[in-house]
């Protein structure tokens, strides 16, 4: 093709739209956590464990753009928090042992709040960088005018 | 009152004589010899049809979106402004065009 635009007219945009989709999945992983604060059975048997997100940096390497590499985000591993959950005593629970124990997730509601709170934070964030990004390409355009 | 002086000559060596032979115009030697160069049309083309790709390819995020086979929503709207970007530079770049066409016509020839 004789004219052809890059890959990304607008800066960056690649990086932020990587952290938007980590920062999305750390709000599914939150809902999934407030949701299953109750459950106490599950298909691995045992109650409910909390899940956490790590993110880890992602090399984009940008061979057209000049060669420069930036390093996105990208949702590292979501694993098992391993904190053992409350017993409580409810012997009419059809999870309840012998003695009338019943073994409660370990997810902390507070927790879930500070966490869907900073997940959707840090998303706001994101979205402030790539209305910003926008306005810097459109303003670029009013150069000639 | 000093007399009128012969006329000094004129400096005839800077001037062209007229019977002097005129530099050579190079001329095509004969029409549709020489391979016709992809011109303004064939860029402006290219361009069209790159702006048309990004606005179908945010089409079909969006419409990803609404079928519910993702839920990157971002995805789709960044895809979007960056079509319309994509656009209103096209629409520069034609600007950019015009002006300079109406610029020539206005020429005093």
């Amino acid at each position: 093709m004789l004219f052809s635009f890059p890959v990304n007219l607008i800066a960056g945009i690649d990086i932020t739209a990587g952290a938007l989709s980590a920062n999305k999945t750390r709000l599914d992983i939150v809902a999934q956590n407030i949701a299953n604060a109750q459950t106490t059975r599950t298909i691995g048997g045992g109650p409910y464990q909390r899940q956490v997100v790590s993110f880890e940096t992602e090399l984009i390497r940008r061979v057209a753009g000049g060669g420069s590499s930036l390093q996105g985000v990208k949702i590292g591993a979501i694993a098992n928090d391993r904190t053992p959950g409350q017993q409580v005593y409810n012997p009419q629970h059809p999870d309840a042992t012998a003695d009338g124990l019943v073994t409660m997730p370990n997810v902390n509601l507070s927790y879930e709040m500070v966490d869907l709170i900073t997940a959707s934070r840090a998303y706001e964030a994101n979205l402030a960088v790539v209305k910003s990004a926008r306005q810097m390409a459109m303003k670029a355009l009013e150069i000639g005018r | 009152m000093t007399p009128i002086g012969p006329v000094p000559p004129l400096h005839a060596g800077t001037l062209q004589r007229i019977d002097a032979p005129l530099p050579k115009i190079a001329l095509p030697t004969a029409p549709g010899t020489a391979a016709p160069t992809p011109g303004f049309g064939a860029m402006l083309d290219g361009l069209v049809a790159t702006v048309d790709a990004k606005q179908q390819a945010a089409g079909a995020l969006t419409r990803q979106v609404l079928l519910g086979d993702t839920d990157q929503l971002h995805q789709s709207v960044i895809a979007m402004q960056e079509a319309g970007v994509a656009f209103s530079m096209m629409v520069e770049v034609r600007n950019k065009l015009v002006e300079s066409y109406q610029e020539l016509m206005r020429m005093q020839v």
